[in-house]
């Protein structure tokens, strides 16, 4: 029996099984059991864990999770003034569909496969396009890797989808360890240095499985274009640009425990492209070809199991493993029985992640409150029985803070303004296109999302843990971007709360705008009792009342 | 006073940080910079690192290694120094009078001769792999709890921003000065006085105090420990802009390297944990000759009144000195006079807090092509860092229920090297 045949059976059995289980659970949505899985085995899971958010609270923290920024006041007023009990559910449906979620998944899928190094060979705008149209489209995760990691780099159009490869050089050490790391959650070199000699063992194997499927590609300078594409050998052995070892030639393919991927016997050193100087080469039979396959297919369930984490860890906060790419025999899912459940709905609806988002939007478990009642004990964080503080990332925080301050609309205003000028026949219509809408606030903005990115992005591997640094805290404190939007100006916040009568009003829209909420009694008396002392220079107290609200923990973190 | 010392075993680092805020809290205070005395004050409170890093590879046959008269030798002559035996190259003159202070590793074999990846195995002592670099180290383990400085602080020219501290947190991560330009928004906002800005960050922990009830503290402490690090900060505004010395620059040279090492100084004197200077330009890969003629014309002046002065503060005791590099540089020299890169037979040097001053270690061969005598790698070196600084480095660094080994644990100190 050929492998692929083994292959075949292996994955039809998988698609049975995965059938029949769905079969038992067919009416139960799969939020409910979630929910129902989540205190498994955990007597007092229901006495610990907190009470469902409530609506602002909620209302803030998926528009974070889904479209990156926190309501506007006018949001947060309609959504708290809505009495339809399905308007939870209404919400989560409609960000999902709208344009500012595919500019989300780009953000966190570009931060995710790219760990914001600079760019070496495809520019990031192109790359960043091509991920937010597919996630516009709502392309399956198994399609968008596929592209990721069979495209060479040479056609125009697929161009972008080979900055993963190509930024990293095809760098064999790079490449494997990021495969690893990035598509089926195991940092294998990493892992090497462990202590326990059968998980070292255990781990090389399929470290040198991973990197063999690489072996034989390399980068390809085109003389004309100078255009750097990859380039690939007939045969295993393959000395060129300095990329590979002798070692790792020797090891055919292999995804992990999977059996390994021998090459044809015929297809030995065949070409369609034969290598020359200043050719680029391509065999008859290509090992980087296989990867694609490999990755994706139904077999490799680390696969599924590594995006199925990472969807988690996105909404709730960690992820059943953390560190997300520290999968392995001493650090296990802490929800097994949980994680394979939302593995098996990635299978059986094709990898389509807005499913999975919607329906984690949609459960208890993601809908519970960030804080404790009085006297509880604060519950561990591994068992999710209390929403997680989860820290703004740069991009978010970047456009809260334009959002709260009252920039973004100030400034869509004024871009529709000049559309309507200067295309009178068809410029209104064209403006109340959503699409058209966030790509222009980005193309206006984006230079402040950088801003941030610079002081709070990291190049490296990513971690959901929280870091905060003295010169980040000085960019907040005294940097003048910030200090800019806090100018009143058009109908900002500042010019808004300048406007209003009474300091139970200012407090009112304050809270509104950057904390997403209303104010406590005792809140609006402490906005009251500052203002009294600032009457003075009361536009600066204006200014400095955002800026402490915008500096503080709640508007830092998503909760 | 041994945990004073130095942090030995990490599970008592928490041990540490209190002891050292309680016992030590009134000597670690702050006096006026630049001052004999104030560094009196905090001599052998806590350990310190100095790290000069001569960016690009310097060559080794140029400087700490040099073969006159062989075939790669080049123009330059050997020179002895105040030890007697050890000679090294002639461009550094200043340095070789206070080499009795110094060491040097002769035999590193770094097995790659890529910028990048020769810089991370130095500064991390893995090959690959997100582990912290020394300097982010010594901020964790070795700087006192109520330091008015951040524990590792980088002065260079240019850009290059890595992530140094991996698992330990952005609070240890390198604060980058460009040159000695103070760090960015130290000013309070335009319009703003200073009961102001009192009243604001008064204002904001207002807000804090309501969000902190029922919820977990780590998060939130972290956020406002970066905002406290930032008050400090701002507090030592008029140091970082105070103009150096007239006296001070005259010995130290009127060049950016001369006044990024007075910064490096006064820093250290004044509660720093790790500064590390970069001095940019060694990467010769043309004209390698004048370009080191040049380089460490620069350097070595600088570096020897650095040193003296630290010696003579009483600080070289509780301060360990690194001057190093990415890699090193061919002996072969190109048909551009130039050496290219080389990571499999050079040199550092090392000395102060833990280092037997005065020690050669291992050897290259006649015509220094390959390491002839006690290879070492970056693995190696980083743990004798540490030990030399009292860390003991075959420990684990305990991160959120996670063990990490602190160094390769493939990898061994050079016991000669420690005092």
């Amino acid at each position: 029996m050929s492998l692929r045949s083994i292959q075949c059976l292996v994955s039809c059995l998988a698609i049975l099984l995965a059938g029949s289980v769905s079969a038992h659970s067919a009416e139960i949505p799969l939020h409910q059991q979630i929910d129902s899985l989540i205190g498994v085995g955990k007597t007092q899971f229901e006495k610990t864990a907190s009470a469902p958010a409530d609506d602002a609270t909620f209302l803030r923290r998926v528009t974070l999770d889904l479209t990156g920024t926190i309501p506007t006041s006018d949001e947060v007023r309609v959504f708290l003034a809505d009495e339809s009990t399905e308007k939870r559910t209404q919400l989560i449906d409609r960000l999902l569909a709208s344009p500012e979620h595919a500019r989300r998944m780009q953000y966190v899928f570009d931060t995710m496969l790219m760990e914001r190094r600079p760019d070496k060979h495809v520019p990031a705008v192109e790359w960043r396009n091509y991920l937010r149209t597919s996630f516009l489209n709502n392309k399956p995760w198994d399609v968008l890797v596929r592209e990721i990691l069979s495209v060479d780099g040479t056609d125009k159009k697929t161009r972008p989808a080979v900055k993963f490869l190509l930024d990293r050089e095809l760098k064999s050490e790079l490449v494997t360890r990021d495969l690893g790391r990035l598509f089926l959650g195991r940092d294998l070199e990493c892992a090497q240095c462990h202590n326990h000699p059968n998980v070292d063992d255990y781990l090389q194997r399929h470290y040198h499985g991973l990197s063999a499927f690489l072996n034989r590609s390399y980068l390809f300078k085109d003389p004309k274009t100078k255009k750097t594409s990859i380039g690939e050998k007939a045969e295993g052995l393959v000395s060129f640009t300095s990329v590979f070892t002798q070692e790792e030639g020797k090891t055919a393919p292999r995804m992990l425990d999977l059996p390994e991927i021998v090459d044809p016997k015929d297809a030995k050193a065949d070409y369609k492209v034969k290598p020359a100087k200043n050719v680029r080469s391509v065999p008859v039979y290509s090992r980087r070809l296989q990867l694609a396959n490999a990755m994706t297919h139904p077999t490799n369930i680390a696969f599924r199991q590594n995006i199925a984490n990472r969807l988690w860890a996105m909404m709730m906060g960690r992820g059943f493993v953390e560190p997300l790419d520290m999968w392995h025999a001493d650090n296990p899912p802490s929800h097994p029985k949980l994680l394979d459940l939302l593995t098996k709905e990635l299978q059986k609806n094709g990898y389509n992640m807005r499913l999975i988002l919607r329906e984690l939007a949609l459960s208890k478990t993601y809908q519970r409150s960030s804080q404790i009642s009085a006297g509880a004990e604060i519950a561990k964080e591994i068992d999710f029985g209390v929403g997680q503080l989860k820290p703004l990332s740069p991009e978010q925080l970047a456009w809260s803070m334009m959002q709260a301050t009252g920039l973004t609309v100030k400034t869509l205003k004024s871009l529709k303004a000049k559309q309507v000028k200067a295309d009178p026949k068809n410029g209104a219509k064209k403006t109340e296109d959503a699409l058209w809408q966030e790509e222009a606030l980005h193309a206006a903005l984006n230079k402040n999302v950088t801003a941030f990115i610079t002081t709070f992005g990291f190049v490296g591997a990513q971690s959901s843990r929280f870091d905060a640094s003295a010169d980040q805290a000085l960019f907040l404190r005294n940097g003048p971007l910030v200090q800019s939007w806090l100018v009143p100006s058009g109908d900002n916040l500042t010019a808004r709360l300048k406007k209003l009568k009474t300091s139970s009003e200012i407090a009112e829209e304050l809270y509104l705008s950057v904390f997403s909420r209303l104010p406590e009694k005792k809140e609006t008396e402490n906005v009251t009792a500052y203002l009294k002392d600032n009457q003075k220079q009361s536009q600066q107290a204006l200014q400095q009342l955002v800026w402490a609200a915008l500096s503080s923990d709640e508007f830092r973190f998503n909760h | 006073m041994r945990r004073n010392q130095g942090c030995n075993h990490l599970d008592h680092h928490l041990a540490r940080r209190q002891f050292l805020a309680g016992a030590a809290g009134g000597a670690v205070g702050l006096g006026l910079p630049g001052s004999p005395a104030t560094a009196e004050k905090i001599k052998g409170q806590h350990k310190r690192v100095l790290q000069i890093y001569l960016q690009g590879g310097v060559s080794q046959l140029e400087s700490w290694d040099p073969k006159p008269g062989t075939e790669h030798g080049g123009p330059f002559r050997a020179i002895p120094t105040s030890v007697p035996g050890m000679h090294i190259s002639e461009l550094l003159p200043y340095t070789a009078k206070q080499m009795h202070l110094l060491s040097i590793v002769r035999s590193i074999n770094l097995k790659t001769n890529d910028h990048r990846q020769g810089r991370l195995f130095m500064e991390k002592g893995r090959r690959a792999g997100e582990y912290p670099y020394v300097g982010s180290i010594a901020s964790k383990y070795l700087a006192p709890a109520n330091s008015e400085l951040p524990g590792y602080i980088h002065i260079s020219t240019r850009g290059l921003t890595d992530s140094t501290s991996a698992f330990l947190g952005a609070q240890h991560g390198q604060l980058k000065f460009e040159g000695v330009k103070p760090p960015k928004n130290l000013a309070v906002p335009k319009g703003l006085d200073e009961t102001a800005d009192a009243r604001r960050v008064q204002l904001r922990d207002q807000f804090n105090q309501q969000f902190r009830v029922g919820r977990p503290k780590s998060l939130t402490e972290s956020f406002d420990a970066s905002f406290q690090q930032a008050a400090k900060l701002m507090g030592r505004k008029a140091f970082f802009e105070k103009a150096p010395d007239p006296k001070d620059l005259e010995r130290y040279g009127k060049h950016d390297f001369g006044r990024n090492c007075l910064l490096a100084r006064a820093l250290l004197e004044n509660d720093a944990t790790c500064v590390k200077v970069t001095h940019h330009g060694y990467d010769s890969h043309a004209e390698n000759f004048n370009f080191h003629l040049e380089q460490l014309g620069e350097f070595d002046k600088t570096f020897a009144m650095l040193i003296d002065d630290l010696h003579e503060r009483g600080l070289l005791d509780s301060t360990l000195v690194m001057v190093y590099s990415e890699f090193g540089r061919t002996p072969k020299i190109n048909v551009r006079y130039g050496r290219d890169h080389w990571g499999s037979a050079w040199s550092i040097a090392l000395g102060g807090c833990g280092i037997q001053p005065g020690a050669v270690i291992g050897k290259t061969n006649e015509k220094g092509t390959a390491v002839a005598d006690r290879e070492v790698d970056a693995g190696h070196l980083f743990h004798t860092y540490l030990q030399a600084l009292g860390i003991d480095s075959t420990n684990d660094h305990d991160i959120a229920g996670r063990s990490i080994p602190i160094g390769d644990p493939t990898a061994q100190p050079i016991k000669e090297l420690l005092s």
